[in-house]
């Protein structure tokens, strides 16, 4: 299939709704955190390509040791957290923080309603809430890098040949299923991470960093080049990161959390 | 994703037909080129009131290292862009714009308005730096400089929508906007680009000033 990649960046247009006011307040720390515990896996140190470079940029650049969390957060994870905060509940959020499809999926606000969703992971759900959920379990989101970087590892059972470009590509090519698959079903790969592609796209921390247009928008670098033109698989992934805004959903964008090593 | 596909391709048609008339109104950027101008584009956007972002919590720091909340902001119409003091090439501009705009002022809303810059460089624009880069750039008391932590300033920058990327060597590649907040905090118009926009930032200012 051919992806027109532009239509991609027309999500950019999708008009966010009319706006609500209300008070939110930064998530209470809690002390149980109910049944989320999802297993850190630590990601060693490495050099690492980005796909978009920076005019005056080095075209290696290092990523420290991090965790980053095995699998994407599930529904039933953040609904322990909605349930802790409140101001995070579908009815209550303000728009500044989540478009008004924020958790559609879910029967109510308290409620998954389908329980076969329970561990697919959690979809709709706006940088702010991705953001805060982290926070929430003294963890952040993962950089760009970071992500990138834990995501180029091979599947730990693919055949010595096989490309993962490819894999990806194929993933592009289906349809998101009505009802997400659970997480931890698609492939683990050599650091020992679940679904990093295959399942959903993730929020990363800095997905505003990505600037692929040239002309007016920049300041110091200019255009940014690409590294490797033939990964149209990675070109898909920032131009579907340029054209988010931190309080779009969307129905196949999930997250992870990362942390760092102390 | 296919789903998102097919929305893109459906939205693109509906702009390309709208864009043969009338301006788009719309909150995002407009696809459409502004009639009669060849030169990049300058998008003044409007933005629809939506919440205000002086929800955001966090303490920050100012040039007279004073610690306060972005909702210690309220009460004035707001000029803010986001900036580092470092940089050589498109923030000295973004700065000149905004103190074109507080020239150009009326006596009479002078006080009503305020000028915000949010340092993108956490690291070097501390309040000392940023108390020398007030007094360089010759910025008065209607001026506001923020110095905060990596965390606010990317929290601030999605709210504001601006875009921007450490690109080492604490340089930071980044969207130029100048944004105008009502009284309450919430975005009403991001002027965009490197070209003075001054009267239209003017109008808007008025009609904010004595809503």
């Amino acid at each position: 299939m051919k992806l027109p990649a532009v239509s991609i960046l027309i999500i950019f247009f999708l008009l966010p709704p009319v706006s609500s006011h209300a008070q939110v307040e930064a998530p209470r720390p809690v002390a149980a955190h109910g049944q989320v515990h999802t297993e850190m896996i630590r990601i060693p140190a490495g050099k690492f390509q980005p796909f978009l470079l920076a005019a005056d940029q080095k075209h290696e650049r290092h990523v420290a040791a991090f965790l980053l969390g095995q699998h994407a957060v599930t529904n039933a994870e953040f609904l322990q957290f909605v349930k802790a905060n409140p101001q995070w509940r579908r009815s209550s959020v303000p728009r500044l923080f989540a478009d008004n499809n924020y958790l559609s999926q879910w029967a109510g606000d308290e409620n998954i309603g389908n329980a076969a969703i329970r561990r697919s992971p959690v979809t709709n759900i706006s940088w702010f809430a991705a953001n805060a959920y982290c926070k929430w379990l003294g963890k952040r989101l993962p950089s760009l890098d970071e992500w990138e970087y834990a995501a180029a590892a091979r599947p730990e059972n693919a055949d010595p040949g096989a490309d993962l470009s490819r894999i990806i590509l194929g993933w592009y090519d289906h349809p998101t299923p009505a009802i997400l698959p659970a997480v931890e079903s698609t492939y683990r790969n050599t650091l020992g991470l679940w679904d990093m592609h295959g399942l959903i796209w993730e929020w990363v921390d800095d997905f505003n960093s990505v600037m692929l247009q040239g002309g007016n928008f920049y300041c110091a670098a200019g255009s940014a080049g690409t590294a490797n033109k033939a990964d149209y698989a990675a070109y898909m992934r920032y131009a579907f990161r340029e054209s988010l805004q931190a309080t779009y959903t969307v129905g196949s964008l999930g997250f992870r959390c990362a942390q760092d090593i102390k | 994703m296919k789903k998102i596909l097919t929305i893109g391709a459906i939205t693109i048609g509906m702009i390309a037909s709208s864009c043969h008339g009338k301006q788009l109104a719309t909150n995002r950027i407009s696809c459409c080129p502004p009639t009669g101008t060849t030169a990049p584009v300058t998008i003044a956007t409007t933005l629809q009131a939506q919440s205000s972002i002086y929800q955001l919590p966090g303490k920050w720091t100012d040039e007279h290292n004073q610690s306060l909340e972005l909702r210690d902001l309220k009460g004035k119409v707001r000029v803010i862009a986001m900036i580092f003091t470092h940089c050589t090439y498109a923030c000295p501009r973004l700065v000149q714009d905004m103190k074109a705009i507080a020239d150009s002022l009326p006596a009479a809303e002078k006080n009503k308005v305020g000028f915000v810059l949010v340092s993108f460089d956490a690291q070097r624009d501390d309040p000392a730096q940023l108390a020398r880069f007030a007094s360089q750039q010759g910025l008065d008391d209607h001026w506001t400089l923020l110095h905060g932590d990596p965390r606010q300033i990317r929290e601030l920058s999605m709210v504001l929508n601006v875009k921007y990327q450490d690109a080492g060597d604490n340089t930071y590649t980044h969207s130029n906007a100048i944004l105008i907040l009502d009284k309450q905090g919430s975005v009403i118009r991001s002027l965009e680009g490197l070209e003075a926009q001054t009267s239209v930032a003017d109008n808007e200012i008025n009609r904010l000033v004595n809503r």
